[in-house]
Order: C-alpha cells, then structure tokens, then sequence
C-alpha cells in the first residue's frame, strides 16, 4: 500500500487537474485501478451527509411526481398479461435498446452505449461509494475486482465518446426535433457524465493512495452527488422510471381503453388521467422522435405529439391529477399568468391522423394515442367539440349507418349489379365492402376486381345483406356513443348470418373489427386482402414490366404489422419498388382518424407531401392496400405530379391479368 | 321559457319500401324508425331558444306505440328535458283532426309558452298537424318557419315564402310554430346526454277519449309508376329540331 506522503510527480499531478494526466508521458496505464486507501472519519462523515443531502434532495423532488403518479386514476383494463410479451419488450427496447438504436442508428447507439456503460458501471459506483465509508468490497487487487474494472474501463471509454458525440449533436448539430430552445440542463448533465468517465479512467494513471487519486475520487463522487437531484426534474427521469414504462405499457398498438361507468368520457380533466398515463407522460425524455415522424406536425400543423405529452404533464405539475379543471385549453380560462397552451388544444387534438408513427417511434414506451383519442372522446363524448363536418359524418353514422351518409339503397343496388351473393352459410367467406368498397366508385372497383381475383382462386364468399360502417371514424373521432352502437349491431349481423371468416379491403375495417369490437364481444375471424392474396399468390397470375411502388397503411403496417403479405403480392404483378419511407417508417396519406371526412387542411396537405414522394421514385404504379390511402392519393397525385404514375389496389394490380370474361356470377359452389 | 316539440317516428328510408297486402299503408315488418326530419330541426331550435335565454323547459311529446320511446330517449339525449309518449298503437286510422286532438290533450295540461312541431311529416307529408293543433288550442301560428327570435312579451320569426322570399312576422306568445328544415345545423347525440336522458322523466299517458271520426281517409297508398317513356324520332336534322320544339313547348311544357 502508499504511505500517505506526498511524492512530487503526484503533487503535481494533483493539481494539474484531470486532464493534465492524459498527456503526461508518465503516466503510463497501468491497468489497475487506483484506490484512495484511507478515509479518515470526518471524510466519510462529510460523505454521509452529502449523500444524505444528495438522496433527500433526490427524493424531495421525485416524491410529488411518484405521488401524482400514484394518485391518478386507476387504469381499470391493467393486466400484466401477456407478460411475456412485456419481458421481451423489456429486453428488447430496454436491456438491447433495439428501437432506439434501429429507428436513429448513430445517436441510438451512443444512447445505448450510455446506457450499457451505466449498467456496467452500477457496480463500480456501489463500490465507489463503499470505500468511501471504508467497506469497499471489490478490489482492485483481486482478480475478479481487476476484471471488472478494465471491463468497466472500456465501457466507460465508450461512454465518454457517446456522450460526447451527443453533446455535439445536441449543441452544435441541433436537429430541430430535439426542441428550439438549447437546454442546458442536457449539457450540464452530459459534462457531468463524461467527467465520471474521465475521473474513472484517471485513476488508471496514477498511484494508489495518493492525493491525486484522491481528488479524483471525491470529483467523481460530487459528480454522482450532483447528478443524483438533477434527475427528478429533468428529462433524465427516464432513467428511473422508463424501464417500468416500456414494461408496463397498454398490451395493443394505439389501445382504446374502455369506458368505465357513467361518468367517464374520456379525458376531460385531470381526474380522468389515468396512471399509466401519468406514467408515461413523466417518463418522456424529449428526444422527438414522435414529433419527427408526425404527419401533422411536419406539415405544419398545431399538432405535436411531443408537445402533447409534455403539455399533459405540465397540467399535472399544475392543477394535479385530481383537477376538475378541462385538460384542453379552450374550455379553461386564460389569464396572463395561465395563457393558453396552443398544443394541448382542441385544435391540435383534432389534427391526428392516428397513424400511430409518435407510438411506434417511442423509445420509452409512451403510447400517444390512447391520450390524443381520450382527449379527442373527452370532447366529443360531451359535445364539447362542435365542427360541422364532424356534425355531418356523425349525424350520417347514426342515420345512414355509412360514413358517406349515401342511402343504403346504393349498396343494395351496387350488389345487385355485381350479382354478389348474399353470405347464406355456405360460403367459405363474408366479403365485407365497408363504406368504401360499398359506396365509393373507386372503393366499388377495389372490390369488384377482388371478387374477381376471388373467382380466379376458386373460393366462395357472399356479402352480408346489409352492412353498417364499423365505427372506425367515431372510434378514432371520440364518439363513443356512434361507436358502440355500430360495433354492437355489427357483432350481431354476424351472429346472425353465422359468419366465420371475413375478407376485407379496407385496413381500418379490419383493425376496428378485430381489435376495437373486442370491447363488445368477439367478432369472426378477419383478415385483410393482402393477406388472403398473399396466401395464394402461387395461383396469381405473374406479371413482369411494371415498376410499382407499394405505399404502406398505417393501419396495416404499424397497426396490424403486416408488411410483406401486400409486397408478395405486389412483387407477383410487377417490380417492387419501395419509398424511402416504408414499413414501420410509412408516411401517413392523411385520411386516418377520421380526417378524410373533416374540413380542409392547414398547412400543406399531408397527401400532398407522401404522394410527391411516391411519385418521385420514378416508379410508373403506385400501389396501395387500402381505400382511404388509394382516395387520398387520387387527387394528390394529379396535384403534385405533371405525368402521375397510375394507381392501383393490390387486388387491381392482380386482377387486371386476369381474362377479361371472367363470370361475374355464382360464388356458389366451384 | 317552456317549449313543447312535437315530434312523429317516421320509417327510416334505409331499405326499398314495399306495399302492406291491403294497399293501405306500407309493410311495416323489420323496419328501423327515425325521428322525422323537420321534427329534428324543431327540437333543434328549442334546445338553441333554451341555450339563449339560459332557462326554461324543452318538453318532447310523441303519439304511436311503444317503438316510439327510442325516439323520445334520443331527444331527450340531445337536451330535451323530459319527454311525453302517448300511448297509440295503430294512428293509420285517423286523420290529421284526430291526431292533433290526441296531441292538444296530453299538451293542454303543460300550458307551455311556445309549441313547435315539423313543418310536415317524412311519410305522409300533409304539413297540417301543427296548424290544427294551434287551433285546438286556441293560439296563433306561424308556418315554415326559419328563424325564431324572442322579443320582450313574444317571437319574431322569419317565414319562407315561395321564389327566395322571407316574411319577417311578429307574433305574441303562447303560439305554435312549424319549423322548415335546414334552418339550423342539427346536433348530434353524446354519450354524455344519453347517460343523462336515463335519469330523466319520459312518461307515459293513455289516449284521450276517442277522436271524432276521420274525415278524410286514406284510400290507397302506391310506390310511383314509372312513366318513362322513350320516343325515336327520325327524319332530318331541321326536322328532328322542329319536332322537338315542338315536344318541349306542347307537351312537356318547359319552353
């Protein structure tokens, strides 16, 4: 061991500060860690009290957010089932961070590299701080303590090179998703970090026991102390408390938990946030990802996702999570202290597509649309929200039982015309139309051509005699009551015509069907075209020639996670060609969430931009999976475009080679 | 202010009509039932007269059998706040005498300061019920009416005339008034009101002593013929031209 005196290289070594070290040739490694030796006890009393100081202040700052945390309202549909699914996420995003890292691959891996530098580093700073009150228990000197600091080393390494190339990203790069305003909490803590890594790595250099290593010691330490408080009320509370986020969060993408008794309606006030709202909103670490993604708020729309979130927990630093006090801002009263927040709007609530991009792209387990749609239900459910094309879709809902408010005799005769049987029981399966495919032309020809395509493969299938749309637009709107009684008399048409298998076109339907009417009973088993087609797709005609360039849904991708299905299609009648933004990265068409059906944009449409993407591709198709998409696109395409490519469905794409005589008739028995 | 609406349940036109075997009136079977289109607008314009004035009473009465209480709770969800439903199972007997007699019984005793009815029905179209049930009841009336504004003691209201014209009338309170469609921008049913309308009075009464007999009744009810007919007409183009002038100005009467 060092006898305490002071030698000269290590006298000045001390004072030269940390960095002086790295350049003295001297100080060569000497791959063990050096340890303070003795602590004499009014250094380990101070350290006691600092740590007490440290940990209280920790404490006094996260004890609010854990009791509003605490205090909200109860989330009446919690289950830890499937937890398997939980522990994998808990792996995968969390322990591999393989979303942060696949979504934004170089600052995803310096995160990450952050972040497994800090687990290994766990054990080092328990140790750290032990030998400070002189129970240290790793030594340096043993074989198992040499091991692991070197492995410790290499890791802090890392770290120091990851935070300090996001420190460069944040302060000199400055992507815009990361906020306008420069936050200099961030870069306070990054120095913070990287001088634990730097006083870590120090003690490498230098002897044991001496003053040096010393002051490296208590820098490193202050450090941690400091670090420790800042936590709570910076966006490094992820660090606490996101694990227990991604592993808590709703089971489903874009979950709308249900109703519970008479008073709920959605999110109205603070009261009807829920706990793993509050969760969620605390765990945000405003990297903007969400906001990088949205359709709205990259065409300039209030709307911002990130903003949302942070804006919910700025109300519930404010008013609680008891407060009967609106959460939207136009049903609170604005003073000057409390001017209105633009984001937390009923405005910007309104402008989700509901594609679910902020949800997919969050890194800590924030699901955006459980709270967009409860705002959205906490306004309409009330009759808070007064739009006259929302007015109009809903009063054609209810009376129509159709979201184009056409008289269903439009349907009847458009199957008439098809001579589309009627589902008897003895088909394989229900073609479902939807609103689209039962009343819109272009839906009308989808569907025709799918009949055909299911002629071509032999299979049967009839179409319920009549039909109302699914809800999808109310669901995704907030109107629960349309909602409900749609989803209600839906299940029951299908009991009725004892339906097993259904087929269609349209990946809202499907979605809403499957997923969102489980609330009221279970519906038949349903599947989307593509994947019917797919399944057959041997039996599909080949095609060659055409370039197509396949446009994701986002209720089919990020919603269903069906990506190939369309694409093996797709690639049967021509050459698949993919956007720069595709699979889970899909840019919205700008109809979901009820939008096709509500007024005129702000900003530039949302169709506009992805339809001048698709186009650019230079691919002569565009093909599309799903009605709304394929509407969206018609128009948006001849706007952006001198010469547009054509636009296909994936069943028209199919369809097209197949003989033209195809009989119309029977779906019966062949 | 208390507001009486009178609103009929009509057939909902969501499936092909079809004739009942007596010719008489239209086969009922499974058919959905809605509120009457211009009774919408009626209720629409109480609950907006009640939301300006900040208080009063929006009662809703309805005559036919039990199906019609669907439509009563959906007013009542919209913001009516209680509902009559008297008690009728068949009114294909009677005619329009009849069913505002039916109507003035069970609103004489509510005394309201202002009846609103549709201006005409969906299914029978006759645009009378409210002007005798002015009558009955011994109160002025007003007819097609677009907008109502209450003045100190009574209404201003604007009327639709025929070609574009509107009549601005003052008329004092209580009164009757039938209300044109598309005067207003309907609302549409919540959550929140229909977790209301549970707790609120929807009663039932028994029809009065029986109306007096019909003086019209209906013979026969028929789905329209078709009357299309299509023409060749042959001979050379001035000759083609000059028949069709011809056609235009004697027969189809348009030039």
């Amino acid at each position: 061991m060092v006898d305490g005196t002071l030698s000269a290289p290590a006298y000045s070594r001390s004072f030269a500060g940390t960095i002086f070290f790295l350049q003295n040739q001297d100080a060569a490694p000497s791959w063990t860690l050096a340890e303070p030796g003795h602590f004499p006890a009014f250094e380990s009393v101070v350290l006691i009290l600092l740590l007490l100081g440290s940990a209280g202040l920790f404490f006094w700052r996260f004890g609010p957010i854990l009791r509003t945390i605490l205090r909200s309202k109860k989330d009446a549909d919690f289950s830890l089932q499937p937890i398997g699914r939980r522990v994998w996420d808990f792996f995968w995003e969390v322990l591999c961070q393989g979303k942060v890292i696949r979504q934004r691959p170089l600052p995803g891996l310096a995160h990450a590299f952050v972040f497994w530098g800090f687990l290994a580093f766990a054990l080092v700073s328990l140790n750290h701080i032990a030998n400070g009150l002189g129970l240290g228990f790793l030594s340096p000197e043993s074989v198992v303590g040499r091991f692991y600091f070197l492995f410790a080393a290499v890791w802090a390494l890392l770290v120091a090179v990851s935070i300090a190339g996001l420190f460069i990203r944040r302060f000199f790069v400055r992507p815009i998703w990361l906020g306008r305003k420069v936050s200099y909490e961030s870069g306070f803590i990054a120095l913070l970090i990287f001088l634990l890594m730097v006083t870590y790595l120090a003690a490498f250099f230098v002897k044991d026991g001496g003053s040096t290593v010393k002051t490296l010691w208590w820098v490193h330490t202050l450090a941690l102390l400091v670090f420790l408080p800042l936590i709570p009320h910076t966006k490094h509370l992820h660090l606490v408390i996101s694990p227990l986020t991604v592993f808590l969060k709703r089971d489903d993408f874009s979950k709308i938990p249900p109703l519970e008794g008479d008073e709920d309606f959605g999110l109205v006030a603070g009261k009807d946030v829920t706990q793993l709202i509050s969760l969620q909103t605390y765990s945000c670490v405003e990297c903007g990802r969400c906001t990088e993604h949205c359709p709205a708020a990259t065409t300039g729309k209030i709307l911002n996702p990130k903003e949302i979130v942070l804006g919910l927990r700025s109300y519930l630093n404010e008013f609680g999570p008891a407060s009967d006090t609106p959460l939207l801002t136009e049903q609170r009263i604005a003073s000057p202290d409390n001017p209105p927040a633009k984001y937390l709007s009923m405005e910007a609530a309104f402008q989700c597509t509901t594609c679910g991009s902020c949800e997919y792209q969050c890194p800590v387990g924030i699901q955006h649309l459980p709270v967009i749609v409860g705002l959205r239900r906490g306004a309409t459910n009330t009759g808070a929200w007064e739009d006259d094309y929302g007015t109009k879709l809903f009063l054609a809902l209810e009376k129509n039982g159709n979201a184009l408010g056409l008289s269903t005799t439009e349907r009847d005769k458009f199957i008439q015309k098809q001579q589309f049987p009627v589902f008897d029981g003895t088909q394989e399966y229900c073609l479902w139309l939807g609103c689209m495919g039962g009343y819109d032309p272009k839906g009308r020809e989808i569907i025709a051509d799918f009949a055909r395509v299911m002629h071509h493969l032999g299979t049967t299938f009839g179409v319920l005699k009549k039909e109302k749309c699914t809800g999808d637009p109310a669901r995704r709107l907030g109107n629960d009551l349309v909602f409900q009684t749609l989803a209600e008399s839906g299940l029951k048409s299908f009991e009725t015509a004892k339906v097993q298998k259904i087929v269609a076109i349209c990946p809202h339907c499907v979605r809403t069907i499957a997923t969102d009417w489980r609330e009221f009973g279970i519906a038949p088993e349903i599947e989307h075209h593509s994947e019917f087609m797919s399944r057959h797709r041997d039996r599909l005609p080949k095609q060659s020639g055409d370039s197509i360039v396949y446009h994701d849904p986002c209720y089919l991708g990020r919603y269903q996670d069906v990506y190939e299905e369309p694409r093996s299609v797709v690639a049967q009648a021509g050459t698949l060609v993919e956007a720069p933004r595709s699979h889970e990265r899909s840019f919205c068409c700008g109809a979901g969430g009820g939008l096709a059906f509500l007024g005129d944009e702000t900003g530039e449409r949302v169709s506009h931009v992805r339809a001048k993407e698709l186009a650019a591709t230079g691919a002569q198709i565009v093909g599309t999976a799903c009605p709304f998409c394929n509407t969206m696109f018609r128009d948006a395409l001849t706007a952006v475009s001198e010469a547009p490519p054509q636009l296909l469905d994936i069943a028209q794409l199919t369809a097209r080679a197949l003989p033209a005589s195809q009989p119309q008739d029977s779906g019966g028995t062949n | 202010m208390k507001i009486v609406v009178a609103i009929k349940q009509v057939p909902e036109r969501d499936a092909p009509i079809h004739i009942a075997s007596d010719g008489k009136w239209i086969e009922e079977g499974d058919r959905n039932y809605t509120i009457n289109e211009p009774d919408a607008y009626a209720l629409e314009e109480a609950l907006q007269l009640k939301e300006k004035n900040g208080a009063g009473e929006v009662i809703v009465v309805c005559a036919g059998p039990e199906r019609v209480q669907s439509t009563l709770r959906e007013a009542l969800a919209k913001g009516a706040d209680r509902a009559i439903h008297i008690e009728a199972d068949d009114l294909t007997g009677l005619d329009t005498l009849g069913v505002a007699q039916i109507l003035a019984d069970a609103i004489k005793g509510e005394s309201p300061d202002l009846i609103l009815t549709g201006l005409q029905s969906d299914d029978l179209g006759l645009g009378q019920t409210g002007v005798v049930l002015a009558e009955l009841l011994g109160i002025p009336h007003g007819t097609i009416i677009m907008h109502v504004e209450p003045t100190g003691s009574g209404l201003k209201v604007k009327r639709e005339l025929e070609d574009g014209w509107f009549q601005h009338v003052e008329m004092p309170l209580p009164a009757l008034l039938t209300i044109q469609s598309g005067g207003n921008k309907l609302r549409y049913a919540t959550l929140m009101g229909i977790k209301k309308a549970k707790t609120k009075e929807l009663k039932t009464v028994a029809t009065a002593a029986s109306p007096t007999a019909p003086a019209i009744t209906l013979e026969r009810v028929y789905l329209p013929e078709k009357q299309k007919k299509t023409e060749m007409i042959t001979g050379s183009s001035a000759e083609i031209a000059n028949k069709i002038v011809e056609k235009l100005k004697f027969e189809v009467r348009v030039i």
